[in-house]
């Protein structure tokens, strides 16, 4: 059992050192994203494929959103009156929808990675 | 309303039913009087998420933009071993039940166990804890005319529907015979942790700690995933409708790698009162 919890400590450890290893310490092109009334905007945005970037949203409304996108898997809570940097990973060249989970009718964009 | 029902559905059904799965699990080996183990580690987990969400409020800069999502990483990570490992608990307690020595193992294993089932019910309940608490928090506030009342209702049917589905599915299991119960549970338990597992490295991808793949496939158009059903077999089994390749490999490894800590001794010589059978004799059977 210790051997076990050592185990699941040293992959926790792990995983931070390697989140460390990973968040290089120049800048990424940044690209805005706001949610006001429920929806995106821009509702299309265009990046560069093959380049990490970082999306900088920031939520004007009073509820939280969640940036929610099926492909690649990425999550994240943007608490109400907030501004998130989501750091995005490379994209292949392609298009990638993506819905705000709390109020998925009405905030709908895409990334156009080209 | 049923946006909302829908979402909260989603969010509450894996903690359902992990807390089923422990629940029955205690009902099972006749150790009710524990039930408080898994009610205080699902009542902490929802402390923990109601925390969180209050922290994620206050946060901002590097701890608003990573501090959760590795948090939330970890815990996949973290709850995936706990089942194995409850998993792999159960297979032994169901082979050592069949060699009727079910009070001697009751007896010396029971205080090592339960804090595995409480931190277990923590973790089930806080791994989406903290999202669901945010969103009725944002409904609530905003429930100032009828139809935010409305959404309201339906985020708070939605948990209750998903609570309601775990204790029915488990409920049921509490009829099976017991080695039956722990044979359908083990398996149970391994697709679940094989979803979230496959999920959780899905995750690093979008963290950008493993590369981005393409979709091996896609089953949107029969199945989507925000679907009622699509939610319920995610939950369930981990379906996906676009799976990367990383993350179906990572399914496929998971199950190959439990499959064999789990069921591997099916495989093995023939195995009588969990020791290997000695050279075959007639057995007297009772």
């Amino acid at each position: 059992m210790r051997r076990f919890a050592l185990l699941l400590s040293t992959a926790a450890v792990a995983l931070l050192a390697l989140t460390a290893a990973t968040s290089p310490a120049h800048a990424q092109t940044e690209i805005a994203l706001t949610i006001e009334k429920n929806r995106f905007s821009p509702e299309e945005i265009k990046v560069k494929a093959g380049a990490p970037f970082v999306l900088v949203i920031a939520n004007k409304d009073k509820t939280p959103e969640e940036f929610d996108m099926q492909q690649p898997r990425i999550e994240k809570v943007i608490p109400a009156g907030k501004t998130v940097r989501l750091r995005m990973p490379a994209l292949k060249p392609g298009k990638y929808p993506f819905v705000g989970e709390y109020h998925s009718e009405t905030a709908k964009a895409t990334i156009i990675a080209e | 309303m049923g946006a909302t029902f829908v979402v909260t559905l989603r969010e509450a059904f894996e903690a359902s039913l992990i807390l089923g799965i422990v629940y029955t699990y205690l009902d099972k080996i006749h150790a009710r009087d524990q039930y408080r183990y898994v009610t205080v580690g699902g009542l902490l987990g929802l402390l923990a998420s109601v925390g969180l969400g209050i922290a994620v409020g206050f946060l901002s800069g590097p701890l608003l933009d990573l501090g959760p999502d590795l948090i939330a990483a970890a815990v996949i990570f973290f709850a995936v071993g706990l089942l194995t490992w409850h998993a792999w608990w159960m297979q032994q307690h169901a082979r050592a039940i069949k060699g009727q020595v079910q009070h001697r193992i009751d007896e010396a294993r029971r205080m090592q166990r339960l804090w595995i089932v409480a931190l277990i019910a923590f973790v089930g309940v806080f791994r989406e804890g903290a999202e669901t608490v945010l969103f009725l928090w944002g409904l609530m506030s905003q429930a100032t005319s009828s139809s935010g009342w409305a959404n309201v209702a339906g985020g708070v049917a939605g948990v209750g529907s998903a609570a309601a589905l775990g204790w029915a599915i488990f409920r049921g299991g509490v009829r099976l015979s017991l080695p039956r119960f722990f044979a359908v549970t083990t398996v149970l338990i391994m697709l679940l942790a094989a979803g979230l597992f496959s999920g959780g490295v899905g995750r690093l991808q979008g963290l950008g700690l493993l590369p981005v793949t393409d979709p091996l496939w896609d089953t949107s158009w029969l199945l989507s995933d925000r679907s009622v059903v699509g939610s319920f077999l995610g939950g369930l089994v981990g379906y996906r409708a676009q799976p990367s390749a990383f993350e179906a490999g990572a399914y496929a490894m998971y199950l190959v790698a439990a499959g064999f800590l789990l069921f591997g001794h099916l495989f093995a010589a023939p195995i009588t009162n969990g020791e290997p059978a000695a050279p075959r004799e007639p057995v007297a059977r009772d």
